[in-house]
């Protein structure tokens, strides 16, 4: 096939025949339903899962806020067990054992179930350097501030802090008492403009 | 394979091709080279995910560096001038006439491999900009934008001198592929080097680009390619033509949306990755309309061309069907962040690359003046190209999947998942350097084809002007 000869054949492959003999062509229908149906699936999944475009909105299946906002009740360890689940699983794994060497174990450990001060302000400002856990030195420990301070990459309100610190303190066989939002307020004024905490200087808190 | 004799000019060459020859096989043979060179930096890097040492003391072949490098010399140095050679050969042949402004592709064409190049050298001395499928250095982005529009002058003087006034499928893809790439490498180039977007914009920005290097540059050149060789070769018109449009318009209008399906989980608004989930469904139309226009491709025959169009097909039709599926947040959670996503990238660049390769069995006899000298030389090529990357691609997406499912299984360890992994990822070693070995095998082929040419026409004149000197 010459190229003249093969763009004159599909132009007129492209005209269409007059239809003569009412010759029903049955693909054009089933074209438009095949393509009336992915908009419609695509259009029914861009309406559940958009989050109404809101650019604040990052969970697919989060509704914005309209009008007056429900006022509940918000159970810490169910609100903790989300942040948790957010950042602290990377390095602390879902079961809060930690990686042998490299992260510490939450289970169980002295700094979990101890000082709540120490607890409140490894999280608030982040921790540096070697730290001992349960005997073992975790020498290359790292751990970034979680709360509103200045250089805090996560920025967690008072109340999410003390959420994930009253489930990581209640989870995996841990039992020990609940952590309140005020309590690391006072920790985090008490320490403005701090950077992160080493091993002797958490010691020295009470 | 083809019937025709060696060294006997195949029928339907002509004045649009001997005009456009040169230019023309200077990009086919530079991409031929950075299709060797990537094939085997893409081994070693291969080799450095279950052997971390493996060249790690050499800072400029470390893991990072060598697999941008590798996706660079794959992407732009071989898909972009065999892409464009492809182009631009089409928009010639259906433009009725010889190729206006040939000097522009040798320019053009140097330019751009020397731009490749200098990137290569900037990514080992760790210069990349470290977004996927653009790691090109700062310096080198304008540098390859111009040696584009140079390229790219000859393709659009064919498009809008073109004899007939009527257009056909493949000048639709082949123009459209010529007249994108420089608006969004621009635009990318801007939001993402020289007045950067901030935070994870950046993300966006990348990923939409990335794919908008597949969908509107890459297959929209392989599109085309297929579009003009199978009523050419097999010499019947494309059925249901009439619905052609519609499968080019839906590509155009939907496929630059879906780059946000690798986002699902990343600190973005969550439309973002369901625009891009819902518009994964909505171009599946494009490919509906293709396959009804090219089934034809997929009748058994014995052409060269022809089998390597089909597999590429193939490919490109499982493809989406694959992407598309696995953009489903349900699926995703498996397989984001794994080998598979790899096996997904080689499935879809491999389909383009495979209707190249098909292309340029078609094309360089003809713009060379001679055919392919030897069929056994095709044949291994064929082989060692088709279960090389049948294996590369199941290798890993099932080394893909079992990463996946184990991460997400806390109680495995890393070192256990590699230790599964392992026996996969070295089949999928295997299988790349039986690519490797496919492409010095074309690329020889290519060599030799168009040296035997060269040196005939060189005796031929070398004749004429001693006869003229001694009369």
């Amino acid at each position: 096939m010459t190229d003249e000869n093969l763009i004159t054949a599909h132009e007129k492959e492209a005209a269409g025949a007059p239809d003569t003999h009412a010759q029903y062509r049955l693909l054009p229908l089933v074209l438009l339903f095949v393509f009336s149906g992915l908009i419609f699936y695509a259009g029914a999944y861009l309406n559940r899962y958009s989050g109404h475009f809101s650019r604040d909105i990052f969970d697919e299946r989060q509704l914005p806020a309209s009008g007056q906002p429900a006022v509940a009740a918000i159970d810490p360890v169910v609100l903790g067990k989300r942040q948790y689940a957010l950042a602290c699983v990377t390095c602390h794994m879902p079961n809060g054992m930690g990686v042998p060497n490299l992260y510490p174990p939450l289970v169980g450990t002295e700094w979990v179930l101890g000082s709540e001060e120490r607890l409140i302000a490894i999280v608030v400002h982040g921790l540096k350097g070697p730290i001992t856990v349960k005997g073992n030195v975790y020498s290359a420990a790292a751990m970034p501030a979680f709360g509103q301070v200045p250089g805090g990459g996560y920025n967690w309100s008072d109340e999410r802090i003390a959420a994930v610190l009253t489930y990581i303190r209640q989870e995996w066989g841990n039992e020990a008492g609940a952590i309140t939002a005020q309590q690391v307020a006072a920790v985090r004024t008490a320490h403005p403009d701090r950077k992160e905490w080493t091993e002797p200087e958490l010691l020295a808190l009470p | 394979m083809t019937t025709v004799l060696p060294n006997q000019v195949p029928a339907g060459t002509d004045d649009a091709d001997q005009t456009c020859g040169g230019p023309l096989l200077l990009l086919i043979a530079s991409g031929l080279l950075w299709l060797v060179l990537g094939g085997t930096l893409a081994l070693l890097n291969l080799i450095q995910v279950y052997t971390p040492a493996f060249l790690a003391d050499c800072a400029w072949l470390t893991y990072g560096r060598l697999q941008a490098m590798q996706e660079t010399a794959l992407l732009y140095g071989w898909a972009g001038n065999a892409g464009l050679a492809v182009a631009l050969w089409v928009l010639a042949r259906l433009g009725g006439a010889p190729l206006r402004g040939p000097n522009y592709i040798v320019a053009g064409g140097l330019f751009w491999n020397l731009g490749v190049t200098l990137a290569l050298v900037g990514i080992a001395v760790g210069d990349a900009s470290g977004h996927g499928m653009f790691q090109l250095p700062r310096y080198v982005q304008p540098f390859l934008l111009f040696a584009f529009g140079a390229i790219a002058v000859p393709g659009v003087l064919a498009w809008t001198g073109r004899r007939n006034p009527t257009t056909y499928a493949a000048q639709w893809y082949a123009v459209a592929a010529l007249f994108l790439f420089p608006w969004f490498f621009s635009v990318a180039s801007v939001m993402l080097t020289f007045a950067p977007v901030r935070g994870t914009l950046q993300a966006v920005v990348a990923t939409w680009y990335a794919q908008n290097v597949f969908s509107l540059w890459l297959a929209p050149v392989a599109i085309a390619a297929v579009y003009y060789l199978l009523p050419k070769i097999t010499g019947r018109v494309i059925p249901s033509y009439d619905f052609a449009v519609y499968g080019f318009w839906s590509l155009l209008f939907f496929g630059c949306w879906m780059g946000g399906r690798l986002l699902v989980g990343a600190p973005v608004p969550a439309w973002v990755s369901t625009m891009a989930i819902a518009n994964a469904w909505v171009v599946l139309f494009h490919h509906i309309i293709v396959f009804f226009n090219v089934r034809d491709v997929f009748r058994p025959g014995a052409n060269t061309t022809l089998k390597f169009l089909a597999l590429g097909m193939g490919a490109y039709l499982l493809s989406a069907v694959i992407d598309t599926a696995f953009s489903a947040r349900a699926l995703a959670v498996t397989t984001q962040f794994t080998h598979f996503q790899q096996a997904q990238t080689h499935l879809a660049m491999g389909a383009v690359a495979l209707i190249l390769t098909g292309a340029l069995y078609h094309m360089t006899p003809r713009l060379a003046g001679g055919n392919w000298p030897s069929v056994a030389l095709i044949r291994a090529h064929f082989m060692a190209y088709i279960i090389g990357f049948v294996l590369l691609v199941g290798s890993l997406a099932v080394a893909g999947w079992i990463q996946g499912s184990a991460l997400n299984d806390p109680s495995v360890a890393f070192t256990q998942i590699a230790a599964r992994t392992k026996v996969w990822l070295q089949l999928a070693t295997a299988a790349q350097a039986l690519l490797v070995v496919a492409h010095v095998l074309f690329a020889a082929h290519f060599f030799k084809l168009v040296g035997g040419q060269m040196a005939k026409c060189c005796a031929t004149r070398g004749i004429l002007t001693s006869e003229a000197t001694v009369s």
